[in-house]
């Protein structure tokens, strides 16, 4: 049911992203280097890799990464 | 920005909610980054850029009372060929040292371990978390991974990971695609990654549930009621995402994401207290004559062999006037019944920046851990 409910949320949004957004001509703020989702990268993967170790999960942003880090 | 190499520093801000996790020990952890254009030692012709782009970093997480610290250095370096075809590889060192938990509950008298060599013995004073100070690890990581257009708004990504530590290897595949929508305000994702892991315990694999025995400090394989030998992991994920762009100054992106592992998930180090049902005592146990080893029964850890994860993530980044305000949530759950929560939010200072388009684009979504 949850799992339903997440997809009618997704699909609803997707439907109304055709009328949010910028035109070409808007991007000044949007083209640049620190607002890219991937900005970052090398601190995101070291808080992941923390929060991985804590608490006892892994992914969600991107892939859980490889070895095992435990303690 | 030509050929003229630039360097700034960013600190990050991190805020970690844990609902079910209670971290005792204050914890410190700073993260720093150092961003660097590399530049060849040729010149550069005025109209062309550095063919390889340097990104490092360096992490140190420590927590008191000897626990566990770790130091990591990271460098990614991403390599632009135009038209949007990137290759990216990233290098990772990472290095644990300090105590961790061995599994066993604190009792009212002094406990008596087998090392995880199964050689040596180390023992925890009454009233106190037994620590396995042997704790110890060394991890070398490298990722690599190309990006590529298709077609008009679509992209291709695939990648290739590989990781060593002592007692475990990983190996991993990931591929990928993308498409833009709504001149490229919407973009959806699908990614696949497969990985073969391998691990070798230190001391051997113990049968599971097996008794934690008297060290013994001969033989090849250590002893500690296991053999030698080693077992694997495989993990498939999936991860759907879509990102939108939801004003001139503000990009949304949502994850949803599978996790199916199976194999030897266990962690081959913890063990269990094994206690009288009644009083709750810690059930003794006397070691061999002339041997040193464990005074109380305890079991080697045996988890499922299996495990099922879903996750759902969502991030903001807001400009606020050149500085960007990044909240990220994440929820995940599992078959083991293991749920997390985790907030976190970053404010980076205005710092001149590249620029790079289009906005909208989710990052290839390689293994960077």
């Amino acid at each position: 049911m949850r799992k339903l409910i997440v997809l009618a949320v997704v699909c609803v949004s997707i439907q109304g992203c055709a009328s949010l957004g910028v035109e070409p001509w808007q991007r000044e703020v949007l083209a640049r280097d620190d607002m890219q989702l991937d900005a970052n990268a090398l601190d995101t993967a070291f808080d992941d890799h923390i929060y991985f170790s804590k608490e006892g999960t892994s992914g969600g942003r991107g892939f859980g990464g490889g070895g095992c880090g435990c303690n | 920005m030509v050929g003229a190499a630039s360097a700034a520093a960013a600190a990050g801000v991190t805020e970690m909610a844990d609902k079910d996790t209670k971290i005792g020990a204050a914890i410190a952890a700073a993260t720093c980054s150092l961003l660097g254009t590399a530049t060849p030692g040729v010149s550069i012709a005025a109209d062309t850029q550095a063919p390889w782009d340097v990104e490092s970093a360096f992490l140190y997480y420590g927590e008191s009372d000897g626990r566990v610290k770790d130091m990591s250095v990271s460098a990614q370096a991403t390599r632009d060929y135009g038209d949007e075809r990137k290759l990216g590889i990233d290098l990772s060192l990472d290095s644990l040292t300090g105590a961790s938990p061995n599994g066993a509950m604190a009792t009212n008298g002094a406990q008596t371990f087998t090392s995880p060599s199964g050689r040596a013995t180390y023992s925890t004073p009454a009233g106190v978390v037994p620590l396995d100070d042997t704790f110890h690890d060394t991890r070398f990581a490298l990722n690599g991974n190309w990006s590529q257009p298709l077609a008009r708004l679509y992209t291709l990504n695939a990648g290739l990971g590989f990781s060593s530590e002592f007692d475990y290897q990983h190996l991993g595949a990931n591929f990928g695609m993308t498409r833009d929508f709504n001149q490229r305000n919407t973009t959806l994702s699908a990614a696949l990654a497969y990985a073969q892991d391998t691990v070798k315990p230190v001391g051997g694999l113990h049968a599971p549930l097996s008794q934690m025995t008297d060290a013994v400090d001969y033989g090849e394989d250590g002893g500690g009621g296991g053999g030698g030998g080693s077992d694997s992991k495989n993990v498939l994920d999936v991860l759907l995402g879509v990102s939108q762009v939801l004003g001139r100054q503000t990009v949304l992106r949502v994850n949803l994401s599978y996790s199916d592992s199976s194999g030897y998930l266990t962690d081959p180090y913890k063990i269990l207290s094994v206690v009288d049902p009644v009083t709750g005592d810690l059930i003794g146990r006397t070691p061999a004559p002339g041997a040193s080893g464990p005074t109380g029964v305890y079991l080697y850890e045996s988890r499922p062999d299996s495990r099922r994860k879903e996750g759902l993530y969502a991030e903001m980044r807001h400009d606020f006037s050149g500085k960007v305000l990044q909240v990220g949530y994440r929820y995940s759950t599992d078959d083991w019944q293991v749920d997390s929560h985790t907030l976190e939010s970053r404010l980076r200072p205005a710092r001149p920046g590249r620029r790079r388009g289009p906005a909208s684009r989710p990052p290839p979504p390689v293994s960077r851990l």
